[in-house]
């Protein structure tokens, strides 16, 4: 059995609302946390106490006012392995179709006295504001075009367990950067904790000032991703766009999707990254994302759950859940 | 015999440039005498009521040409009623209200019908634009003509900019034959459409939509070559960037008949008020960054914007307690309007002088609205302040039901003691 007695988490606030804010130490000290769950996980040991008393006896409200099965799931199975009761209410088939405000749902949520609510809207900001009215921990698990933290923190520890650091590392962002909250996340972490970061993406998907982040913006994939040791790629979101952002898919795949020919300009051994959902053939071809040499796409998915555990376990750590 | 005399006063009056120890009479509603130093004995004796203004500031009525009614339409959020005493008590002695109620002001009776209600209202005077476009849908013009012969002061199409640039010549042409303003709200909604804030660094950071600056520019830029071909007089709302600023001044430099106003909100913060997600800070337009609001002083200082509005928006609180996006924008300015102005005076921006003229002479003069002056024969229209009166902006406080404010928390100096229109008290601060 793995070790849990490395030191838990610890945040210094009662919230996970995003990665702008946190410190290099709390960074750190997430993923390494997460990096002991990793290893429990993947020994097959996940409820054996005293891990699974975490969380016994707290209940934690799975609150998602936009779909996202595989980042709920995830949550899902973190809050299990710890020992929480876990509650899914899909908010956007329910009281909101009703009339019922965000706040009102708090409110309503509130009533019931959950320990952490784990928050995913469409609304930038929306999670910050519900934390302001509830007494529970609430995590941000993606709010708008804003931050997904703990995607963030995963694609972290992916990194660190496969390449053993971050610090140095370059590594190139490329796709649909307006509106990805996994970007802006990752580029606050990954750069706080030492790596150069690139953006790679049409203008028309280019946030207003992005440079000032920190960041260097290319055009080019090709040009983006050479010599880089991770190429993280980003959906392209349609839904979220009013469709002139790109003249169509075939174009974008030709201009900036990610195949074996670009593949080569990166690092000899760069690997490849996605926080899914993928749309093959548009911004990634099917041969790439399956390489299992290359591909840290299933990993990251692995691995969202010991990252959300070391989060989970943070919040109660800090009395944020109790 | 006169009705009243404020004596004992600092007498502003920014169309005679006096700035001098005075008082000032009344009698039948117009301003009887002005005069320096101290009040004649006989005038004092023989005034029905005496005002001892303790060295106070006495100055022109404010004149508030961009004030968002809910009645009819939203009553539940302000009433006429509450508003025209809310602005009362602010030194705001008449308001100017746009179009966008329910139903729209549109045609001659609802600017009949409201000025009927106004009337019988012991509070600032209202004053009505009626709605260029028929439901302000930017297609079809409204009946101009007859609400011009009901009393409509000015045309605009409300919060909606009329991006069909043929109504919009359609619209000037003939406010031009008309002889009436008209008042724009600048914005290319195709460039804007779905922002949430200004574009930036900031909207960057907090993942929202940012319209661009140059969204403002380009209306104004625009406009101005129908300006020419129309010759009417047109006047810039809430101006609030760098962009729009130069291309006024362009105009203006070109002897094109523009002016400007902008808000409080423009001049007093800038986008990173946005950064905690507070929707008191989501206004229309959206709060731009500190080089646009450095602009916006500047170009007040300098005349290229000639006025300051209060923008008072009635927002229900239901619509601000939602995620930054689908918040409804705007904030209540009556109650703030002198002191955020003043604000401008005691940072050494502005003279008193000139505030006051942005806040009262020069919209009268924008609008041909009587009032803006201290002087024999003017309606009197008058507040008296005390620009030095500390406080601090508590929504709860507000005079006006509407109690959403970017600037909760603010301490302020400069805080209006009484007002009176057509010589009669509407506002003593007890």
């Amino acid at each position: 059995m793995a070790s849990t007695t490395a030191p838990p988490a610890g945040l210094s606030s009662r919230h996970l609302l995003g990665i702008e804010g946190l410190n290099p130490l709390e960074i750190n000290s997430l993923i390494d946390r997460g990096n002991v769950f990793a290893d429990i996980i993947q020994s097959d040991n996940r409820f054996a106490p005293p891990l699974s008393e975490v969380l016994r006896g707290r209940t934690v409200l799975n609150l998602f006012f936009e779909n996202s099965t595989r980042t709920r799931v995830s949550f899902e199975l973190a809050a299990k392995n710890l020992g929480g009761s876990v509650l899914n209410i899909n908010v956007a088939g329910s009281s909101v179709k009703k009339g019922e405000t965000l706040l009102d749902t708090a409110t309503t949520l509130n009533a019931m006295h959950p320990h952490i609510l784990v928050v995913r809207h469409n609304c930038s900001g929306a999670a910050q504001l519900l934390s302001q009215h509830v007494d529970a921990a609430v995590i941000n698990a993606g709010d708008g075009r804003h931050e997904h933290p703990t995607q963030a923190l995963l694609d972290a520890l992916t990194i660190k367990r496969r390449i053993g650091r971050i610090e140095g590392l370059k590594i190139a962002i490329c796709g649909d950067i307006a509106n990805s909250r996994v970007a802006r996340s990752n580029i606050h972490l990954l750069s706080t904790l030492g790596a150069e970061i690139r953006l790679v993406c049409p203008t028309t998907l280019l946030p207003a000032a992005i440079d000032a982040m920190g960041v260097d913006v290319f055009t080019d994939l090709e040009a983006g991703i050479e010599g880089v040791d991770i190429v993280m790629m980003l959906r392209l979101q349609t839904e979220r766009m009013e469709g002139t952002e790109t003249p169509s898919q075939r174009e974008y795949f030709n201009l900036f999707g990610l195949d074996r020919n670009k593949l080569m300009r990166a690092a000899p051994q760069a690997l490849i990254m996605h926080p899914g959902p993928m749309n093959r053939g548009v911004e990634i071809d099917s041969a790439t994302a399956d390489d299992v040499e290359r591909s840290l796409i299933r990993t990251q998915v692995e691995i969202g759950v010991a990252a959300r555990m070391a989060c989970l376990e943070a919040l109660v750590g800090t009395g944020g859940a109790s | 015999m006169t009705d009243l005399l404020l004596h004992n006063a600092r007498v502003l009056d920014p169309a005679a440039a006096r700035d001098e120890p005075g008082y000032v009479a009344v009698t039948d509603g117009t301003i009887s005498a002005v005069g320096a130093g101290a009040a004649p004995e006989a005038l004092v004796n023989g005034a029905t009521q005496a005002h001892d203004c303790a060295g106070a500031c006495l100055a022109p009525g404010l004149i508030d040409m961009r004030v968002q009614s809910a009645d009819p339409g939203a009553e539940h959020l302000e009433d006429l009623s509450t508003l025209l005493r809310a602005a009362a008590s602010g030194g705001i002695t008449s308001i100017v209200a746009l179009p966008d109620v329910s139903p729209v002001v549109d045609d001659a009776s609802m600017i009949d019908s409201l000025s009927l209600r106004a009337n019988r209202i012991e509070g600032a005077r209202l004053f009505l634009y009626g709605a260029a476009t028929r439901q302000l849908q930017g297609h079809a013009m409204a009946e101009l003509g007859l609400m011009a012969d009901a009393g409509a002061v000015g045309f605009a199409n409300g919060s909606r900019t009329i991006m069909d640039s043929l109504v919009m010549r359609r619209v000037l042409s003939y406010c031009s034959m008309l002889d009436r303003p008209f008042i724009q709200h600048c914005e290319d909604h195709n460039l804007t459409a779905g922002s949430e804030m200004n574009e930036g660094e900031t909207s960057t950071r907090l993942g929202l939509i940012g319209a661009p600056a140059e969204a403002e520019a380009m209306i104004i830029d625009r406009d101005m070559h129908l300006v020419r071909l129309s010759g009417a007089r047109y006047h810039a709302a809430h101006v609030s960037t760098r962009a729009a600023v130069d291309a006024l001044r362009r105009a203006k430099n070109d002897g094109l008949p523009v002016t400007a106003d902008t808000a409080p909100p423009y001049f007093m913060l800038n986008e990173l008020s946005v950064s905690t997600y507070d929707t008191a800070f989501k206004l229309a337009p959206p709060l731009r960054s500190e080089d646009d609001r450095q602009a916006v002083i500047d170009a007040l200082a300098d005349g290229t914007i000639d006025a300051i509005a209060s923008d008072h928006i009635p927002v229900d609180g239901d619509a601000k307690a939602q995620p930054f996006g689908p918040a409804q924008p705007g904030a209540s300015g009556l109650d703030t309007l002198l002191a955020m102005t003043l604000s401008l005076v005691h940072r050494e921006h502005l003279p008193l002088l000139r505030a006051m003229e942005l806040l009262s002479l020069a919209p009268a003069t924008i609008l041909d609205l009587e009032g803006g002056m201290l002087r024999e024969g003017a309606t009197a229209d008058i507040v008296l302040f005390d620009p030095q009166a500390s406080w601090v902006v508590r929504a709860a406080d507000f005079a006006s039901t509407s109690r959403v404010t970017p600037f909760e928390g603010l301490p302020v100096q400069g805080r209006v003691t009484a007002s009176w229109v057509g010589g009669t008290q509407v506002f003593l601060r007890t």
